[in-house]
C-alpha cells in the first residue's frame, strides 16, 4: 500500500479492511504500514468463512510486538521468552515456520487465505535470515536454530540437514524491515521436511507461545481433535523486525492457523464418529424421480448448506476474550453475505462492514461466545450458492505429478493454468529436490497446452544448483510466465539413484516424499512502491508433495544371506577347526575311557606289582609319532 | 578327490557318455512334468497367509448397508435407464451423479485400432480426495460398463456409485480413492492406466485431466446379475501372466470368506472339494490363463504397472445381496487404506490351487526349468558330437579287425574335427528371422483377412521345411551329418535359452511351449528308416504351432459348449498385442515356430548321402 498516506486515515481504513483475510495480506506484505495498528502490542482475530460444498475456513491470527530495545534487554512481555532466546542465540533476523497438512482445493475453494503467504507445503517448512559473516557460520547457526526449534516444537526439525537445506535466490524476500537487507551478512536458508506428520504435539507448544495460551480468547477453540480432522490446515509462525517510519523498531511475532473444516464431519458427535447410514426416513431424497418409493431414494445434493454453530463445529464455544488483546480489534468476524441471518450469543455486538459480505462481533471478555448460522431457506441449488461468499479466483492453478513408471528414471510434470482472460502471470517456480533424484536439466521444457512444440520463451530465467550425493539436494528456481487463459506444462526428467543399504528408512517400500514446489507469483507492478518489496509476492502457492519410488532391495534377503553364510561358515569352520586342533591317534593307542580304562588300570597295577620298572608312557609317544606322520 | 577327478576325466573320454544325453533329456522332461503333477499334494503346496501385517483384513466392522440400499436402488434405476445408450450419454449421467456427490470428475477419450477394427470410447473417473491427505497415494475402484463377455455391468456400476457416496462420509481415508468407469473391460482400463503413468501414445489415448498420487491397489467389480448370489469369484490373472501380490487375494479371501461368510472361488471352479483332482484342475486352468497372457478383466491392465489388482465377480444362487459385496469391497478398501508401504511382502509368483493353497516360485519353477534344460543338454551333446569324426561311419566302412577299430576309436575323441559353422548358422538365423513374418502378418491384417492368411500360412509353413531340405540337398556341397548336428544344436540351444529365461517371467507359457516342442529334442535325420522318419514327421506336424493354434481354437472353452473359433482366437491375439501388449505371439512365432521348422528340416535331412555315394563309387 502507499506509505505516504496519513496514518490516521490508514488506521480507519485498516479497521475496515482487516476483516477479510485477503485484504489482511496487505498488512502482512507491507508491515511498515500496519505498525500504527500494532502499537497495542497484542491482538487476535478469528475469521470464519463458509466455503462451497459445506466446508468452513477458519483463520486464527495472533500478533504481538515487542520493541527491539526491550527484546535486547531481555524484557519479554508478549513475545515468548523461549523463542526469543533461541532467536538471539542463533543470530536470527527473521524466521518463518510452517506446519501443514492436507491440500487446498483451489477448484472449489478459490484463492488461498492470506494470498498463500501464511502456508507451507505438507509437512514442516522453515526459512530464516541469519546474520553471519561466512556461509559456514550461517550453516552452523542454522544447525543451532533447527535443533533448538526441534525441541521447542516437538518436530523433527533437527532432520533438516545439509541435504534438505537450500539457499533460495529468487523465491523469498524478507518481509520485515532490515536496515541492511542486501548486506552480505544476511543469509537466507530454507529447509523442508515433507514426510513430517503434523499432529497434536506440534499444536501444544504453538499454543504455549500465546499470551493467553489456549485458555481464553479465540485460541480456546483450538484443540487437536478438530484441528487435525480438518481437510486442510496450516500453522504458521512469522517473526520479523518492523520499523515504522516514525517510531522505534519492533520485533513482531505473528502466529496464524488456517483450517478448512468439513461441516458434516465436524458436526458428528465425538463419541459416535462412525458415519453409519442414516435411517431411511431421515434421508433427503429427490422426490421428483419417477421411481421414488419408500425403499428407493435418489439422494439430493450433499453440497447443500447446513446450519452450524461454533460449539457444534469446534466442540465448545469461545471462552471470553483474552484480556491482553487490543479491544479495538473485533475478535470474531464471519464472511457471509449480509442477507444471511447470523445469531450470536447474548451481549455480543454485531458490526456489519460496508462491503456487505462480512460482519464482526465484539463481546464481553468474561462471557462465552457462540455463533449460530441457520441453513439458508432456499429450495433449489442455484440460490444456495449465493448464501456463501463467492470464492475469489486464484491467480494460478498448479498441479504437479510424476510421469513415467519403473524404478530407473521418471519425470515431473507441473500443470500451470492461468484463469485470467487477459493478464499474463509471472512467477518463480522453486523445487528443492532430494539428492537421489538426479534431474536432467536439459530436459526442462515448458509448452502451452494445445500448441505443439516447445515454447522456451516462457522460461525466462533458471537458477540451478546441482545436487551433491549425500551432501546437498538439488535446488531449481525457474522464473517463467503463463500467457492469459492458457495452460502450461512444465516438465523435466530425472534419474533415480540407488541408495546404500543403510540409507533406506524402515518403510522403504512406501517411497520417498518429495517436497512441494513453491510458486511465488510476482507483483505485476514493477516500478511502484518502496523498491524491492513491491516487486514481490502478489500470491504464493504450493503444489502437493509427491511420493517417489526408488529401487528398493528385498530387505529380508540379507537375513537369508546371513543365515545361509553363518550355517556354511559354522559347518566349514567347525570341520576345519576340528581337523586342526584334534590329535588323531589309532584307537588302540589312545587313552582309554570308562570301564575299560578302569579295568586296564587295574591290570596295569597288577602288572606293575608283578613286573616293576616297566615304562608307562608308551601311548603318548605313539601319539607324537602319529602327528609327525600327518 | 584327485581320484574322483581322474575318474571323471576318464569318463569324459568314454564314448558311452555321448549316448547318455537323450536319456538325460527324456528324464528331465519326465521329471519336469511329473513335478508339476506333484504340486497339488499337501507336501508340496502351502496354506496361504497374510504376510503384510498392516493389512489387518477382516478386522474392521463394515457399516455399508441400511439406507444405502435405498440409494443403491435409485442408482440402479438410473443405470437401467441408460442401458443401450451411447457412451457419452452414459458418462454425462455418471458425471452428474459423481459431481453431486462432491467428487472431482475427469474424462478421457481413447481410440485403439486392431485387426482393422476401431475400439474407441470414453473413460470417466471421479476422485475422492482423502479428507486429510495430500495427493501422494491412491487406490482405484473400477466398474466397467460392460464386462469381458460384453454383458452390461448392471449392478456393479450403481454399487460403485453408492460406495462412492458412502466412502465420502468417512474421514479415515489416508489415500485418495479413484472411481473409474470404463466403457469396456480391457481397452478402457488399459488406456486409463497407460495415461495415468504417462506411458500412452498421445495420438490414440488422451492424457488425463486430473491425477492423484501413486496407485497402491485396485479392485474391479464385475456384477452383472440382478438376483442374489452365493459367493464371489476372484479373477486375478494379469497381462502376460503377471499376477497381483498374493496378499491382496488373501485379503479379499479373508474379508469375503472369513468375515462375510461367503465363499470365494478362483479360476471358475464353482465347486471345489479341495481334492487332488480339483486342485490340479484349478492349477492347470490358472496355468492356461497365465500361458495365454490375455487380459482377463479390468484389473489386468493395472498389474504391469506394479499396481496390484483383482476383479470380483459375484456368482451362484444364494442369499447374499448387493450390500454384502459392497461390504466386501469396503473391508478390502479399509485394508488397503491401512497399508503404509506398497504391497511387497508376499509372493508375486505363485500358482493357486485352492483359495487357501498355493505353491511359490521356488517350488514350481524347477518343473519348467527342467523341461527347458532338456533342450540345452541336447544342444551341448550335439555340439560335442559334431566335433568328433563320425565314429560309426569309420567303423562300418574301414574296420577289418576289432583291434584296428579300437585303435582308430580311442585317440579320436581328443582331436576335435573342424566344424563347418557357416551353413548351420545361416539356416538357424534365417528360420529365426522368418518368425517375424507371421508375427507381423497376424497383428496387422484386418479381421476378414485373418483366417485366409492363417490357412495360407499353415500351408506355407508345412511346405517350407521340404523346400529348405531340398535346397540343402541340391546345393553344390551336400550337407554333412556334422552340419545337421550343428543345425539342431544351435536351434535347441536357442530354444533352451529362450524358454529358461521365459520360465522366470511366465512359467506357464515356458512350460507349455517346452512340452509341445519336447519331440524336437529327439527327432534326427533318419536316412535309413523311412517308417521312423514318417513317424517323426507325424508327431512334429501334430505338435506344430499352427496345428496347436487351430486345435485350441476348436476346443470348447471352460463355460462354452463349442470353441470360439479360429477367427476369434486370431482377432483376440491381435487385440491383445495391439492394446495390452501381450507377448505370447512373439514366443509362438519367434521362438517356437523357428525351432519347429528346423526340427522338421532335420528330420527330412539325408546327411552326407552324396559323399557316401561318391566314396562307394
Amino acid at each position: 500500500m502507499c506509505p505516504s498516506l496519513p496514518s490516521s486515515f490508514l488506521l480507519s481504513l485498516l479497521s475496515l479492511l482487516c476483516f477479510s483475510p485477503y485484504t489482511a495480506l496487505a498488512i502482512a506484505s507491507s508491515p511498515a504500514d500496519s505498525i500504527s495498528n500494532s502499537r497495542s502490542d497484542y491482538h487476535e482475530q478469528l475469521i470464519l468463512r463458509p466455503l462451497p460444498l459445506s466446508t468452513l475456513l477458519a483463520s486464527f491470527n495472533f500478533r504481538s510486538n515487542t520493541s527491539l530495545s526491550a527484546f535486547e534487554a531481555h524484557n519479554f512481555r508478549f513475545f515468548p521468552r523461549s523463542l526469543g532466546q533461541i532467536l538471539e542465540h542463533a543470530g536470527t533476523r527473521e524466521l518463518h515456520l510452517r506446519f501443514s497438512l492436507g491440500r487446498w482445493d483451489a477448484e472449489s475453494w478459490g484463492a488461498r487465505p492470506w494470498n498463500g503467504a501464511r502456508e507451507g507445503g505438507t509437512g514442516v517448512e522453515m526459512w530464516a535470515w541469519l546474520e553471519a559473516d561466512t556461509d559456514e557460520e550461517a550453516d552452523r547457526k542454522w544447525l543451532t536454530l533447527t535443533n533448538a526449534l526441534s525441541g521447542l516444537f516437538c518436530a523433527s526439525l533437527n532432520f533438516i540437514d545439509s541435504t534438505r537445506t537450500t539457499r533460495p535466490v529468487m523465491s523469498f524476500q524478507p518481509e520485515g524491515n532490515h536496515i541492511d537487507a542486501n548486506a552480505t551478512n544476511m543469509h537466507l536458508l530454507y529447509g523442508v521436511l515433507p514426510h513430517e506428520v503434523v499432529c497434536t504435539e506440534n499444536l501444544t507448544p504453538f499454543l504455549k507461545l500465546l499470551p493467553c495460551k489456549g485458555k481464553a480468547g479465540i485460541a480456546s477453540l483450538l484443540d487437536g481433535h478438530k484441528l487435525f480432522d480438518s481437510s486442510w490446515q496450516t500453522m504458521a509462525i512469522d517473526i520479523r523486525p518492523v520499523c515504522p517510519e516514525d517510531g522505534e523498531c519492533v520485533l513482531q511475532i505473528e502466529q496464524s492457523i488456517d483450517m478448512v473444516l468439513d461441516i458434516d464431519r465436524s458436526k458428528r458427535p465425538r463419541d459416535n464418529p462412525i458415519p453409519r447410514p442414516p435411517p431411511a426416513h431421515e434421508m433427503k431424497c429427490n422426490t421428483s424421480k419417477p421411481y421414488h418409493a419408500h425403499d428407493t431414494c435418489f439422494p439430493t445434493d450433499s453440497a447443500a448448506n447446513q446450519d452450524w454453530s461454533l460449539s457444534q463445529i469446534f466442540g465448545k464455544p469461545i471462552k471470553g476474550t483474552c484480556p491482553l488483546t487490543d479491544p479495538t480489534v473485533s475478535p470474531v468476524c464471519i464472511q457471509v453475505p449480509d442477507s444471511r441471518i447470523v445469531f450470536a450469543s447474548e451481549g455480543a455486538v454485531e458490526k456489519k462492514n460496508p462491503d456487505q459480505t462480512s460482519r464482526c462481533f465484539d463481546f464481553p471478555a468474561e462471557n462465552d461466545f457462540e455463533i449460530f448460522l441457520p441453513a439458508p431457506e432456499a429450495q433449489d441449488g442455484s440460490v444456495v450458492i449465493e448464501h456463501v461468499a463467492k470464492p475469489e479466483t486464484p491467480l494460478l492453478y498448479a498441479e504437479r505429478s510424476f510421469t513415467g513408471h519403473g524404478q530407473e528414471r521418471g519425470g515431473v510434470q507441473t500443470i500451470l493454468r492461468n484463469p485470467s482472460p487477459d493478464q499474463e502471470v509471472e512467477f518463480i517456480y522453486m523445487e528443492s529436490l532430494p539428492w537421489f533424484m538426479r534431474i536432467y536439466l536439459h530436459t526442462i521444457s515448458a509448452r502451452v497446452d494445445g500448441q505443439p512444440g516447445k515454447a522456451d520463451s516462457l522460461i525466462q530465467e533458471v537458477y540451478y544448483r546441482p545436487a551433491v550425493d549425500r551432501a546437498r539436494g538439488t535446488q531449481l528456481e525457474v522464473r517463467m510466465t503463463v500467457p492469459p487463459a492458457s495452460t502450461v506444462f512444465l516438465t523435466y526428467d530425472f534419474e533415480k539413484s540407488i541408495l546404500r543399504y543403510t540409507e533406506y528408512p524402515p518403510d522403504a517400500n512406501r517411497g520417498f516424499d518429495v517436497a512441494a514446489a513453491v510458486i511465488t507469483i510476482l507483483n505485476k507492478d514493477k516500478s511502484g512502491g518502496n523498491g524491492r518489496n513491491s516487486r514481490f509476492a502478489a500470491y504464493s502457492l504450493r503444489t502437493t508433495t509427491l511420493l517417489c519410488n526408488l529401487p528398493t532391495p528385498d530387505f529380508s534377503m540379507p537375513y537369508n544371506v546371513i543365515i545361509f553364510t553363518s550355517t556354511a561358515i559354522a559347518l566349514a569352520f567347525g570341520g576345519m577347526f576340528n581337523i586342526l586342533v584334534r590329535r588323531f591317534v589309532a584307537a588302540n593307542e589312545g587313552p582309554e575311557s570308562g570301564l575299560k580304562k578302569g579295568v586296564n588300570k587295574l591290570k596295569a597295577k597288577l602288572a606293575g606289582i608283578l613286573k616293576k620298572g616297566r615304562k608307562e608312557s608308551a601311548p603318548a609317544v605313539a601319539a607324537e609319532e602319529e602327528k609327525k606322520a600327518w | 578327490m584327485p581320484r574322483l577327478l581322474a575318474s571323471a576325466l576318464s569318463l569324459r573320454r568314454d564314448p558311452r557318455l555321448l549316448k547318455l544325453p537323450p536319456y538325460l533329456s527324456l528324464l528331465c522332461i519326465v521329471v519336469g512334468v511329473v513335478w508339476l503333477f506333484l504340486l497339488p499334494l499337501d507336501d508340496y503346496s502351502r496354506r496361504t497367509y497374510i504376510s503384510e501385517n498392516a493389512l489387518l483384513p477382516g478386522q474392521v466392522h463394515t457399516y455399508f448397508g441400511g439406507s444405502d440400499q435405498n440409494v443403491f436402488r435409485a442408482y440402479k434405476h438410473e443405470t437401467d435407464e441408460l442401458a443401450g445408450k451411447g457412451n457419452i450419454e452414459v458418462n454425462d449421467k455418471l458425471e452428474s451423479i459423481a459431481k453431486g456427490l462432491g467428487l472431482k470428475v475427469g474424462r478421457q477419450n481413447f481410440t485403439y485400432s486392431s485387426a482393422g477394427n476401431t475400439h474407441s470410447g470414453q473413460n470417466i473417473y471421479a476422485i475422492l480426495q482423502a479428507p486429510r491427505g495430500d495427493a501422494t497415494e491412491a487406490i482405484v475402484l473400477v466398474a466397467a460398463w460392460k464386462n469381458v463377455k460384453g454383458e452390461l455391468n448392471r449392478s456393479g456400476v450403481p454399487l460403485v456409485l453408492t460406495l462412492a457416496r458412502y466412502f465420502k462420509r468417512w474421514s479415515l481415508w489416508s489415500k485418495d480413492i479413484i472411481f473409474l468407469f470404463t466403457p469396456d473391460s480391457i481397452a478402457g482400463p488399459q488406456a486409463w492406466v497407460d495415461a495415468y503413468h504417462d506411458a500412452h501414445d498421445s495420438s490414440r489415448v488422451a492424457s488425463l485431466p486430473l491425477k492423484s498420487g501413486a496407485l497402491q491397489g485396485a479392485i474391479a467389480l464385475d456384477y452383472t446379475r440382478e438376483t442374489r448370489f452365493q459367493s464371489v469369484h476372484i479373477v486375478y490373472d494379469g497381462v502376460n501372466g503377471q499376477l497381483p501380490n498374493l496378499d491382496l487375494i488373501n485379503s479379499v479371501n479373508h474379508v469375503a470368506g472369513g468375515q462375510m461368510g461367503m465363499g470365494v472361488a478362483i479360476q471358475e471352479m464353482w465347486k471345489h472339494s479341495n481334492s487332488y483332482h480339483d486342485r490340479l484342475q484349478t492349477m492347470l486352468r490358472g496355468m492356461l490363463k497365465q500361458g495365454l497372457g490375455l487380459a482377463s478383466g479390468p484389473h489386468s491392465s493395472f498389474i504391469p504397472y506394479h499396481v496390484d489388482a483383482v476383479t470380483l465377480q459375484p456368482f451362484g444362487e444364494g442369499w447374499q445381496d448387493e450390500m454384502a459385496i459392497g461390504r466386501v469391497i469396503e473391508g478390502t478398501f479399509r485394508s488397503l487404506n491401512n497399508l503404509l508401504e506398497h504391497l511387497h511382502q508376499s509372493f508375486f509368483f505363485y500358482l493357486l490351487m485352492q483359495r487357501e493353497r498355493f505353491v511359490s516360485i521356488g517350488t514350481y519353477l524347477p518343473s519348467a526349468m527342467l523341461v527347458a534344460a532338456n533342450f540345452t543338454i541336447m544342444a551341448i551333446a550335439l555340439w560335442v558330437k559334431s566335433g568328433q569324426p563320425d565314429v560309426q561311419e569309420i567303423i562300418t566302412e574301414k574296420t577289418k579287425t576289432a583291434e584296428e577299430a579300437e585303435r582308430i576309436v580311442s585317440p579320436n575323441p581328443h582331436v576335435a574335427s573342424e566344424r563347418d559353422l557357416f551353413l548351420p548358422l545361416v539356416l538357424v538365423a534365417v528360420c529365426q528371422f522368418l518368425g517375424v513374418v507371421p508375427l507381423y502378418l497376424f497383428n496387422h491384417l484386418s479381421e476378414s483377412a485373418l483366417i485366409p492368411a492363417f490357412v495360407l500360412f499353415s500351408v506355407l509353413s508345412s511346405i517350407l521345411p521340404f523346400l529348405l531340405s531340398n535346397l540343402l540337398h541340391t546345393s553344390t556341397t551336400s550337407t554333412t551329418a556334422q552340419q545337421y548336428h550343428l543345425i539342431r544344436s544351435f536351434s535347441l540351444l536357442l530354444l533352451g535359452m529362450f524358454l529358461s529365461s521365459l520360465a522366470t517371467l511366465n512359467f506357464s507359457l515356458a512350460f507349455f511351449v517346452g512340452v509341445f516342442s519336447a519331440p524336437l529334442t529327439f527327432v534326427r535325420p533318419c536316412p535309413n528308416s523311412s517308417t521312423l522318419r514318417w513317424l517323426s514327421m507325424v508327431v512334429l506336424y501334430v505338435l506344430s504351432p499352427t496345428t496347436v493354434v487351430l486345435v485350441a481354437s476348436m476346443l470348447p472353452g471352460l463355460d462354452e459348449k463349442v470353441g470360439c473359433g479360429l477367427g476369434e482366437v486370431l482377432r483376440q491375439a491381435a487385440f491383445a498385442w495391439d492394446v495390452t501388449g501381450t507377448y505370447t505371439p512373439v514366443v509362438v512365432w519367434c521362438v517356437w515356430w523357428p525351432a519347429w521348422i528346423v526340427g522338421v528340416v532335420s528330420v527330412l535331412g539325408r546327411p552326407g548321402a552324396g559323399d557316401k555315394k561318391v566314396k562307394k563309387a
